[in-house]
């Protein structure tokens, strides 16, 4: 029988992923504040947004390290079962005639 | 059938399991939030412009304080684990008080946030909030609903992590038995995961 989690992470990988996600919180607000690309803004903070929720999950969360393999498909899962209420709320509120 | 291969288990304790019961649940709180997050996109599609400028009222360098404490609150506890897995109890509890501390100024500044804006009169179906466009009554209804709902998780958080604290002192968690506090640290980052989130939608729309 394994126990619970054979392999603890070192504390520097820790820190360096916080430090990561700091950096990247810097950059979404340069990006939000300083900079203005119109249109764009959205879709940068969304991907800085996913590359950190990524560093957490991988990282924090060990998902990196889980072996079951249920772990590694149960997020693109349930993400992909997420997508399907937005497209399909999104071809509602896209196509809907202007009710005032 | 060789019977060394069938598996046994110890003390009746699966870690795998345990720990999957808890993605279950993380998940469910995900598609949770998720459905918020569907909502806020359908009416920032419809209001654009409300919603600049409503967000424009928010205060950003608050926003960007408890982004960085709620980051750090997700480092402290993933390090409390670590020590524990490496027999370092005394570590380990001072960083899950770390990281209580941390989630309890963070609900002290959320505090502070609506307190500001409630004292201006902007408040679910307030006279002053009423007057406005329609699309910036949407988006401080959703900003209530979304960082009070988060706040409560945060809330919950603590108590939670506050338990883990009383185990270990207990001796109830041990380098050999530490699924439920890893468990709580995977509800504490998830936490963490939805304030990412929240962070840029409501405090950055430029």
């Amino acid at each position: 029988m394994e126990s619970g989690e054979e392999h603890p992470s070192k504390y520097s990988t820790y820190v360096f992923v916080w430090m990561g996600l700091v950096c990247l919180t810097a950059l979404t607000y340069t990006v939000a504040v300083r900079i203005h690309p119109g249109g764009w803004a959205i879709l940068v903070a969304l991907a800085i947004a996913g590359t950190k929720s990524g560093l957490v999950l991988n990282y924090f969360m060990h998902l990196k390290s889980e072996k079951p393999l249920i772990f590694k498909v149960i997020i693109p899962l349930v993400m992909a079962v997420f997508l399907v209420f937005v497209l399909l709320t999104f071809s509602d509120v896209a196509f809907r005639g202007v009710v005032e | 059938m060789d019977e060394a291969k069938v598996p046994v288990f110890e003390g009746g304790i699966d870690y795998t399991g345990a720990k999957l019961g808890m993605w279950l649940f993380i998940l469910s709180e995900l598609l949770l939030f998720g459905g918020m997050f569907i909502l806020y996109a359908a009416h920032r599609y419809k209001t654009p412009a409300d919603f600049h400028n409503a967000s424009a009222e928010l205060d950003v360098i608050l926003g960007t304080l408890n982004t960085i404490l709620l980051l750090t609150s997700s480092l402290s506890v993933a390090v409390s684990i670590t020590a524990i897995q490496k027999g370092d109890r005394r570590l380990s509890m001072v960083l899950l008080m770390v990281t209580m501390a941390l989630g309890l100024v963070f609900l002290v500044n959320k505090g502070i946030e609506w307190t500001t804006k409630i004292g201006h009169g902007i408040y679910p179906n307030s006279p002053t909030l009423l007057a406005r466009p329609k699309g910036e009554i949407l988006f401080f209804g959703l900003y209530y609903v979304m960082t009070g709902l988060h706040g409560l998780h945060v809330l919950v958080g603590v108590c939670v992590l506050c338990v883990m604290l009383i185990l270990i002192a207990k001796d109830k968690i041990s380098p050999m038995h530490f699924t439920s506090l890893e468990n709580s640290g995977l509800y504490w980052h998830l936490v963490d995961i939805i304030w990412i989130f929240l962070y840029p939608l409501f405090y950055l729309i430029t």
